[in-house]
Protein backbone atom coordinates (compact mmCIF):
# COMPACT_ATOMS: atom_id res chain seq x y z
CA UNK A 1 0.00 0.00 0.00
CA UNK A 2 1.41 3.27 -0.90
CA UNK A 3 1.23 6.62 1.76
CA UNK A 4 2.80 9.71 1.32
CA UNK A 5 5.15 8.62 4.34
CA UNK A 6 6.21 5.24 2.03
CA UNK A 7 9.94 5.02 2.89
CA UNK A 8 12.30 6.03 0.24
CA UNK A 9 13.74 2.60 0.78
CA UNK A 10 10.40 0.90 -0.58
CA UNK A 11 9.95 3.38 -3.47
CA UNK A 12 13.59 2.97 -4.43
CA UNK A 13 13.17 -1.01 -4.09
CA UNK A 14 10.10 -0.86 -6.47
CA UNK A 15 11.31 1.12 -8.59
CA UNK A 16 14.66 -1.54 -9.09
CA UNK A 17 12.03 -4.22 -9.47
CA UNK A 18 10.52 -2.44 -12.39
CA UNK A 19 7.74 -0.08 -10.71
CA UNK A 20 7.87 3.44 -13.02
CA UNK A 21 4.91 4.79 -10.62
CA UNK A 22 7.34 4.03 -7.32
CA UNK A 23 9.81 6.22 -9.59
CA UNK A 24 7.04 8.89 -9.80
CA UNK A 25 6.39 8.89 -6.24
CA UNK A 26 10.01 9.60 -5.67
CA UNK A 27 10.34 12.36 -8.16
CA UNK A 28 7.16 14.41 -6.76
CA UNK A 29 9.00 13.81 -3.57
CA UNK A 30 12.61 14.92 -4.39
CA UNK A 31 11.79 17.76 -7.38
CA UNK A 32 11.08 20.58 -4.91
CA UNK A 33 14.21 20.25 -3.09
CA UNK A 34 16.10 19.49 -5.90
CA UNK A 35 14.54 22.57 -7.45
CA UNK A 36 15.94 25.08 -5.01
CA UNK A 37 19.37 23.06 -5.51
CA UNK A 38 19.74 23.44 -9.23
CA UNK A 39 17.70 27.18 -9.48
CA UNK A 40 20.40 28.52 -6.75
CA UNK A 41 23.19 27.32 -8.65
CA UNK A 42 21.83 28.40 -12.01
CA UNK A 43 19.86 31.30 -11.21
CA UNK A 44 18.07 30.39 -14.31
CA UNK A 45 14.19 28.98 -14.55
CA UNK A 46 14.69 27.33 -17.79
CA UNK A 47 17.92 25.76 -17.55
CA UNK A 48 16.64 24.75 -13.94
CA UNK A 49 14.12 22.81 -15.35
CA UNK A 50 16.00 21.10 -18.27
CA UNK A 51 18.61 20.11 -15.85
CA UNK A 52 16.04 19.03 -13.14
CA UNK A 53 14.85 16.52 -16.10
CA UNK A 54 17.81 15.28 -16.97
CA UNK A 55 18.18 14.51 -13.54
CA UNK A 56 15.79 12.76 -12.69
CA UNK A 57 16.09 10.55 -16.30
CA UNK A 58 19.86 9.83 -15.17
CA UNK A 59 18.36 9.03 -11.77
CA UNK A 60 16.36 6.42 -13.50
CA UNK A 61 18.60 5.00 -15.82
CA UNK A 62 21.29 4.13 -12.68
CA UNK A 63 18.70 3.20 -10.11
CA UNK A 64 19.76 -0.30 -10.68
CA UNK A 65 23.04 0.99 -9.54
CA UNK A 66 22.41 2.15 -6.42
CA UNK A 67 23.14 -0.37 -3.58
CA UNK A 68 22.16 1.67 -0.56
CA UNK A 69 25.79 2.58 0.84
CA UNK A 70 24.73 5.87 1.20
CA UNK A 71 21.04 7.36 1.62
CA UNK A 72 18.87 7.99 -1.59
CA UNK A 73 18.50 11.71 -0.71
CA UNK A 74 22.85 11.49 -0.29
CA UNK A 75 22.66 10.03 -3.73
CA UNK A 76 20.47 11.62 -5.66
CA UNK A 77 21.67 15.28 -4.23
CA UNK A 78 25.25 13.82 -5.40
CA UNK A 79 24.00 13.42 -9.40
CA UNK A 80 22.03 16.62 -9.16
CA UNK A 81 25.14 18.49 -7.96
CA UNK A 82 27.70 16.99 -10.08
CA UNK A 83 24.93 17.64 -13.23
CA UNK A 84 25.06 21.10 -12.25
CA UNK A 85 28.33 21.83 -12.08
CA UNK A 86 29.32 20.16 -15.18
CA UNK A 87 26.54 21.86 -16.56
CA UNK A 88 27.48 25.58 -15.44
CA UNK A 89 31.26 24.63 -16.59
CA UNK A 90 30.00 24.20 -20.28
CA UNK A 91 27.66 26.82 -19.96
CA UNK A 92 30.50 29.35 -18.86
CA UNK A 93 32.54 28.08 -22.09
CA UNK A 94 29.13 28.74 -24.11
CA UNK A 95 28.19 32.10 -22.90
CA UNK A 96 28.02 34.65 -20.49
CA UNK A 97 24.52 34.58 -18.67
CA UNK A 98 22.76 37.84 -18.72
CA UNK A 99 21.55 38.66 -14.80
CA UNK A 100 19.04 40.51 -16.16
CA UNK A 101 17.18 37.01 -17.03
CA UNK A 102 16.75 36.25 -13.31
CA UNK A 103 13.83 35.62 -11.50
CA UNK A 104 12.31 38.81 -10.49
CA UNK A 105 8.77 37.32 -9.28
CA UNK A 106 9.51 36.89 -5.73
CA UNK A 107 9.47 40.77 -4.87
CA UNK A 108 6.08 41.11 -4.19
CA UNK A 109 5.93 37.40 -2.20
CA UNK A 110 4.53 38.46 1.80
CA UNK A 111 6.82 36.26 3.21
CA UNK A 112 9.52 37.72 0.96
CA UNK A 113 8.83 40.98 2.02
CA UNK A 114 8.50 40.19 5.90
CA UNK A 115 11.42 38.64 5.92
CA UNK A 116 13.47 41.35 4.88
CA UNK A 117 12.02 43.72 7.64
CA UNK A 118 14.98 43.24 9.39
CA UNK A 119 17.40 44.87 6.94
CA UNK A 120 18.04 48.68 5.86
CA UNK A 121 14.79 50.87 5.46
CA UNK A 122 16.46 52.23 2.87
CA UNK A 123 16.60 48.91 0.66
CA UNK A 124 13.24 48.00 1.63
CA UNK A 125 12.11 49.76 -1.29
CA UNK A 126 13.65 48.02 -4.24
CA UNK A 127 13.43 44.62 -3.33
CA UNK A 128 13.59 43.26 -6.68
CA UNK A 129 17.12 45.10 -6.64
CA UNK A 130 18.30 42.94 -3.69
CA UNK A 131 17.67 39.77 -4.93
CA UNK A 132 19.21 40.86 -7.79
CA UNK A 133 22.08 41.68 -6.47
CA UNK A 134 21.92 38.05 -3.86
CA UNK A 135 21.80 36.10 -7.59
CA UNK A 136 24.36 37.88 -8.93
CA UNK A 137 26.56 38.01 -5.74
CA UNK A 138 26.05 34.18 -6.10
CA UNK A 139 26.68 34.29 -9.80
CA UNK A 140 30.18 35.61 -9.25
CA UNK A 141 30.95 32.81 -6.91
CA UNK A 142 32.93 29.62 -8.48
CA UNK A 143 30.34 26.81 -8.97
CA UNK A 144 31.95 24.46 -5.60
CA UNK A 145 31.66 27.67 -3.48
CA UNK A 146 28.30 27.66 -4.96
CA UNK A 147 27.24 25.10 -4.37
CA UNK A 148 28.36 24.61 -1.00
CA UNK A 149 26.86 28.05 -0.59
CA UNK A 150 23.42 26.66 -1.63
CA UNK A 151 23.31 23.91 0.51
CA UNK A 152 24.10 25.22 4.04
CA UNK A 153 23.15 28.89 3.84
CA UNK A 154 19.90 28.47 1.29
CA UNK A 155 18.74 24.73 1.75
CA UNK A 156 20.11 24.46 5.40
CA UNK A 157 21.75 21.53 5.36
CA UNK A 158 24.00 20.22 8.34
CA UNK A 159 28.17 20.23 6.68
CA UNK A 160 28.20 16.76 7.55
CA UNK A 161 25.53 15.89 4.87
CA UNK A 162 26.86 18.53 2.28
CA UNK A 163 30.69 16.48 2.90
CA UNK A 164 28.61 13.12 1.60
CA UNK A 165 27.33 14.35 -1.22
CA UNK A 166 30.42 16.33 -2.77
CA UNK A 167 32.86 13.40 -1.13
CA UNK A 168 34.72 15.76 0.04
CA UNK A 169 35.75 16.21 4.16
CA UNK A 170 33.84 18.38 6.37
CA UNK A 171 36.50 21.00 6.99
CA UNK A 172 36.77 21.18 3.42
CA UNK A 173 33.04 22.53 3.50
CA UNK A 174 33.80 24.26 6.44
CA UNK A 175 37.05 26.16 4.33
CA UNK A 176 34.61 27.10 1.14
CA UNK A 177 32.06 28.24 3.18
CA UNK A 178 34.28 30.66 4.80
CA UNK A 179 36.00 31.67 1.86
CA UNK A 180 32.48 31.98 -0.15
CA UNK A 181 30.92 34.34 2.53
CA UNK A 182 33.93 36.84 2.25
CA UNK A 183 33.69 37.00 -1.10
CA UNK A 184 29.79 37.58 -0.52
CA UNK A 185 30.58 39.88 1.86
CA UNK A 186 32.59 42.27 -0.32
CA UNK A 187 29.73 41.93 -3.29
CA UNK A 188 27.02 42.88 -0.84
CA UNK A 189 28.69 45.35 1.13
CA UNK A 190 25.36 48.12 0.64
CA UNK A 191 23.10 45.67 2.62
CA UNK A 192 25.43 45.16 5.17
CA UNK A 193 25.61 47.66 8.31
CA UNK A 194 28.88 47.35 10.20
CA UNK B 1 24.58 40.90 14.00
CA UNK B 2 28.46 40.25 12.57
CA UNK B 3 28.53 40.48 8.84
CA UNK B 4 28.85 36.55 8.83
CA UNK B 5 25.04 36.48 10.29
CA UNK B 6 23.84 38.96 8.14
CA UNK B 7 25.18 37.33 4.88
CA UNK B 8 23.69 33.88 5.58
CA UNK B 9 20.27 35.54 6.64
CA UNK B 10 20.50 37.55 3.37
CA UNK B 11 21.24 34.15 1.27
CA UNK B 12 18.21 32.94 3.64
CA UNK B 13 15.74 34.94 1.60
CA UNK B 14 16.76 32.93 -1.55
CA UNK B 15 14.67 30.16 -0.10
CA UNK B 16 11.29 32.11 -0.96
CA UNK B 17 11.98 31.79 -4.75
CA UNK B 18 9.62 29.28 -6.01
CA UNK B 19 8.55 28.30 -9.34
CA UNK B 20 4.90 29.36 -10.10
CA UNK B 21 2.28 27.51 -9.04
CA UNK B 22 1.69 24.63 -10.58
CA UNK B 23 4.76 23.56 -11.93
CA UNK B 24 5.81 20.67 -10.01
CA UNK B 25 2.80 18.75 -11.33
CA UNK B 26 3.54 19.85 -14.76
CA UNK B 27 7.19 18.76 -14.42
CA UNK B 28 6.33 15.02 -13.64
CA UNK B 29 3.71 14.74 -16.67
CA UNK B 30 7.16 16.36 -18.58
CA UNK B 31 8.87 14.11 -17.10
CA UNK B 32 6.70 11.03 -17.64
CA UNK B 33 6.48 12.42 -21.24
CA UNK B 34 10.73 12.58 -21.79
CA UNK B 35 10.73 8.81 -20.46
CA UNK B 36 8.58 7.52 -22.80
CA UNK B 37 10.03 9.61 -25.36
CA UNK B 38 13.40 8.15 -24.52
CA UNK B 39 12.21 4.43 -24.77
CA UNK B 40 11.08 4.75 -28.26
CA UNK B 41 14.26 6.62 -29.33
CA UNK B 42 16.44 3.55 -27.65
CA UNK B 43 18.95 1.45 -29.65
CA UNK B 44 17.74 -2.12 -30.34
CA UNK B 45 20.47 -3.76 -29.01
CA UNK B 46 19.78 -2.09 -24.97
CA UNK B 47 16.22 -3.32 -25.55
CA UNK B 48 17.38 -6.67 -26.83
CA UNK B 49 19.38 -6.68 -23.70
CA UNK B 50 17.18 -5.86 -21.22
CA UNK B 51 14.14 -8.46 -22.74
CA UNK B 52 17.32 -11.26 -22.15
CA UNK B 53 17.74 -9.99 -19.03
CA UNK B 54 13.98 -9.79 -17.79
CA UNK B 55 13.68 -12.83 -19.52
CA UNK B 56 16.22 -14.79 -17.21
CA UNK B 57 16.68 -12.59 -13.94
CA UNK B 58 19.77 -14.63 -12.66
CA UNK B 59 21.51 -13.90 -15.68
CA UNK B 60 23.96 -11.44 -14.75
CA UNK B 61 27.31 -11.12 -15.73
CA UNK B 62 30.33 -10.23 -13.02
CA UNK B 63 31.61 -6.72 -13.61
CA UNK B 64 35.12 -8.41 -13.31
CA UNK B 65 34.26 -11.27 -16.13
CA UNK B 66 34.68 -8.20 -18.65
CA UNK B 67 37.65 -7.45 -17.57
CA UNK B 68 39.27 -10.85 -18.04
CA UNK B 69 37.81 -11.69 -21.13
CA UNK B 70 39.90 -8.52 -22.24
CA UNK B 71 43.04 -9.15 -20.63
CA UNK B 72 42.72 -12.56 -21.85
CA UNK B 73 42.17 -11.45 -25.64
CA UNK B 74 45.30 -9.08 -24.91
CA UNK B 75 47.20 -11.69 -23.84
CA UNK B 76 46.50 -13.84 -27.05
CA UNK B 77 47.01 -11.36 -29.31
CA UNK B 78 50.54 -10.47 -27.97
CA UNK B 79 51.32 -14.48 -27.86
CA UNK B 80 50.43 -13.90 -31.63
CA UNK B 81 52.50 -11.03 -32.21
CA UNK B 82 55.51 -12.16 -30.02
CA UNK B 83 55.47 -15.81 -31.55
CA UNK B 84 54.03 -15.42 -35.24
CA UNK B 85 55.74 -19.00 -36.26
CA UNK B 86 56.41 -22.55 -34.82
CA UNK B 87 60.45 -23.03 -35.35
CA UNK B 88 61.38 -26.72 -36.22
CA UNK B 89 64.85 -26.07 -35.49
CA UNK B 90 64.22 -29.06 -33.25
CA UNK B 91 62.20 -31.60 -32.51
CA UNK B 92 60.88 -35.13 -34.56
CA UNK B 93 60.10 -32.30 -37.66
CA UNK B 94 63.97 -31.52 -37.34
CA UNK B 95 64.75 -35.34 -38.06
CA UNK B 96 63.13 -34.94 -41.37
CA UNK B 97 63.60 -31.58 -42.39
CA UNK B 98 66.23 -32.66 -45.25
CA UNK B 99 63.74 -35.49 -46.81
CA UNK B 100 61.06 -32.81 -46.30
CA UNK B 101 62.32 -30.16 -47.82
CA UNK B 102 61.00 -28.65 -50.86
CA UNK B 103 64.55 -28.60 -52.24
CA UNK B 104 64.48 -32.67 -52.04
CA UNK B 105 66.48 -34.16 -54.86
CA UNK B 106 64.02 -36.59 -54.79
CA UNK B 107 62.24 -36.88 -58.57
CA UNK B 108 58.88 -35.66 -58.15
CA UNK B 109 56.92 -37.09 -61.76
CA UNK B 110 54.02 -35.61 -62.99
CA UNK B 111 51.28 -37.33 -65.32
CA UNK B 112 51.51 -40.64 -64.21
CA UNK B 113 50.47 -43.17 -61.29
CA UNK B 114 53.87 -43.79 -59.04
CA UNK B 115 53.76 -46.01 -56.60
CA UNK B 116 55.05 -44.20 -52.89
CA UNK B 117 58.91 -45.72 -52.23
CA UNK B 118 61.41 -45.61 -49.94
CA UNK B 119 64.48 -44.50 -49.76
CA UNK B 120 67.40 -46.47 -48.89
CA UNK B 121 67.81 -44.94 -45.87
CA UNK B 122 64.07 -45.63 -45.15
CA UNK B 123 62.96 -42.67 -44.59
CA UNK B 124 59.68 -42.05 -46.70
CA UNK B 125 60.61 -40.24 -49.80
CA UNK B 126 58.13 -37.64 -51.65
CA UNK B 127 56.25 -38.30 -54.35
CA UNK B 128 53.35 -36.38 -55.97
CA UNK B 129 51.05 -38.75 -57.55
CA UNK B 130 48.53 -37.39 -60.13
CA UNK B 131 46.01 -39.32 -61.92
CA UNK B 132 46.42 -40.55 -64.98
CA UNK B 133 43.35 -38.93 -66.19
CA UNK B 134 42.16 -35.38 -65.52
CA UNK B 135 39.28 -35.11 -62.93
CA UNK B 136 36.05 -33.74 -64.25
CA UNK B 137 32.68 -33.03 -63.10
CA UNK B 138 31.59 -33.56 -66.64
CA UNK B 139 29.53 -36.85 -66.91
CA UNK B 140 31.12 -39.20 -68.44
CA UNK B 141 28.26 -41.20 -70.42
CA UNK B 142 26.67 -39.75 -73.21
CA UNK B 143 22.90 -40.38 -74.14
Amino acid sequence: METPETPDEELVARTQAGDARAFDRLVVRFSPRLYGLVYNMTSNHEDTNDLLQEIFAKAYRSIKGFQGKSSFYTWMHSIAVNMAINFLKKRARRMTMSLDDVDNGIANDPEFIEATSDFDPRHQANLGELQKKLNEAMMKLSEEHRAVVTMFDIQGMPHAEIAKILKISEGTVRSRLFYAHRQLQNYLQEFITT
Amino acid sequence: MSPEEQISKLLRLKRHEQPPPGYFEDFLRGFQARQRAELIRRPLWEIAWDRMASFAPAFQVPRMAYATVVALAVAASAMIVVHPGTSVSSGPLAANRSTLSLTSPQPVTIGESVPVTMTSTGSPSVHYVLPTRPVSYASSRSF
